[in-house]
């Protein structure tokens, strides 16, 4: 069992969480011109690096998107920031 | 004849009869609560609270609350106001919130005893004394909203359809 880091709930057990992305990504635009090429590129193609990573992960539970930091070798999390804009 | 079809109305617990179901078991007693009201309300939830149950306190994973009404915390924009009986709000948008009667949409288990703890730990790995703002949590295996009204009592909201699910869950720990 590994423990998450939910920037709302805190801790809990990572069956809570889902994999969305990798964080950074841009969608190209406008989506009407892009080849499909670079839409497979987008859609599906991830760098996947070895070592240090920030990801965009969802706490199922509580509906709360979020970016993680994480480690994919010793699977180690360096921290969870939510994705909000600071408040006006 | 030949089967051309399977009947998978077997393949679901049987529900019982909510109105005398009851679970005694080893620590621990356990039953449904019915015609509670059940709101559920995202956006501005101070505005929400503020309309529809002033003065309701807000209650998170574990915590006790004392008696309905509570606004009971499952997300950062959402909570479930909890109430004696269904609440006359209309629902939609309005004040930066929506509300949404779902006063039969979650069925209420409670679970009494001094087996309390034990069973929350078979049915969670999430640490209950370290506290958590919301409510929502994975629970043998489905997503439930836990916390007290007492020191040895809790509740669980869980999806109506589910409910039969987890009384099986809690029937099979007897």
């Amino acid at each position: 069992m590994q423990l998450f880091l939910c920037p709302f709930c805190g801790e809990r057990d990572e069956t809570e969480f889902t994999f969305c992305a990798e964080a950074g990504k841009t969608r190209p635009e406008p989506a009407a011109e892009v080849p499909a090429d670079a839409w497979a590129r987008y859609l599906h193609f991830d760098h996947n690096p070895k070592g240090a990573t920030r990801e965009v992960w969802l706490h199922a539970t509580c509906g709360e998107f979020f970016l993680m930091e994480r480690d994919t070798v010793s699977h180690a999390v360096a921290g969870s920031h939510s994705l909000r804009r600071p408040e006006a | 004849m030949p089967e051309t079809m399977r009947d998978r109305g077997l393949f679901w617990s049987p529900a019982p009869d909510w109105t005398t179901a009851r679970i005694d078991g080893n620590g621990y007693s356990a039953r449904r609560v019915l015609d509670f009201g059940q709101t559920l309300v995202s956006g501005d939830l101070g505005a929400a609270v503020a309309d529809m149950m002033p003065g309701a306190p807000e209650v998170g994973l574990w915590s006790v609350a004392a008696a309905e009404p509570f606004a009971l915390r499952i997300g950062r924009d959402r909570a479930l106001l909890v109430s004696p009986a269904p609440l006359a709000a209309a629902p939609g948008w309005r004040n930066g919130y929506v509300a949404t009667p779902c006063d039969a949409a979650y069925a209420i288990l409670e679970i009494s005893g001094v087996a309390l703890r034990e069973i929350v730990a078979e049915g969670t790995s999430v640490d209950i004394e370290a506290g958590s703002r919301s409510a929502a949590v994975l629970f043998a295996g489905v997503t439930v909203f836990l916390y007290r009204i007492g020191p040895e009592t809790a509740r669980l909201h869980v999806e109506a359809p589910l409910a039969a699910y987890l009384w099986a869950w809690l029937e099979g720990r007897r």
